[in-house]
């Protein structure tokens, strides 16, 4: 994988729930290979909590090839929200907020045909037992083919490249020991955030 | 081409080798088509093996 492209506001419940305006066309940024953690069933994952609140982002995930979907996922995209928000304000890059170890989690990717009409296909994350996001690809503002064209004309679409798709309302904080399940499709993956020690 | 290019167009064919190893193993050619795969295929190997000719000079 060369890199991971996210997109940002790309579901205006999302947008209200952040209490921004909603961009012409959703944001753009990058995340490196190195920071992208394939978690597995049952596994765990550690994550920088003396840097701050941690908020989750749940999304689908393209794998590209030639700039085709040929396979899905769903992905965390993990943000240091504090410090986002103060690189906001003072207008500067935000990239730190977004960039750090594990911060762009992402289930096994399953080809296209593993789903039936994968766009109206809910995807759900759950904390602790709770539902904290739910929603499908179709609520997105951009559409899949629309997504590709649009990073199309910014970055250079690599073989293997992953696309994390936008967020859905519900995005919030995540703690040590919390228990996370993600559910897209015949994806079902349960995992355990935990400290740097376990 | 430097080094470190090559290096680099390597570990790109790599990968794209391994998506048409999982795409063939899979038997799925609905996005790309079965020949289209097979082209890429060769055109990659041949590639991967000149990239591997310049790094090694």
């Amino acid at each position: 994988m060369d890199k991971i492209i996210c997109l940002g506001k790309n579901y205006s419940d999302h947008i209200a729930e952040m209490k921004e305006a909603a961009p012409e066309m959703p944001v753009l940024f990058l995340k490196p290979a190195s920071v992208f953690k394939e978690i597995k069933n049952q596994g765990t994952i550690t994550l920088p909590w003396e840097r701050g609140l941690i908020h989750h982002e749940c999304e689908v995930v393209f794998k590209l090839y030639k700039k085709n979907i040929i396979g899905l996922g769903l992905g965390l995209d993990l943000t240091l929200r504090d410090l986002q928000k103060e690189l906001k304000t003072k207008g500067h890059p935000w990239e730190i907020s977004k960039v750090f170890k594990n911060s762009a989690i992402c289930t096994p990717i399953q080809g296209v045909r593993d789903f039936l009409n994968w766009q109206e296909t809910p995807f759900i994350l759950k904390v602790n037992g709770e539902i904290r996001q739910e929603s499908k690809l179709s609520n997105a503002l951009l559409k899949p083919n629309d997504i590709i064209h649009y990073v199309d004309k910014f970055f250079p679409i690599c073989d293997g490249d992953l696309i994390f798709t936008g967020t859905p309302a519900g995005v919030g904080p995540l703690n040590p020991n919390d228990v996370i399940e993600m559910r897209f499709g015949p994806i079902e993956t349960t995992f355990q955030l935990v400290r740097e020690n376990g | 081409m430097d080094k470190r290019q090559i290096s680099h167009d390597i570990l790109n064919i790599l990968e794209r080798l391994r998506i048409m190893h999982d795409l063939i193993r899979d038997q799925n050619y609905e996005d790309i088509p079965k020949e289209e795969l097979m082209n890429d295929l060769n055109e990659s190997l041949a590639l991967l093996k000149t990239r591997f000719d310049s790094l090694a000079q």
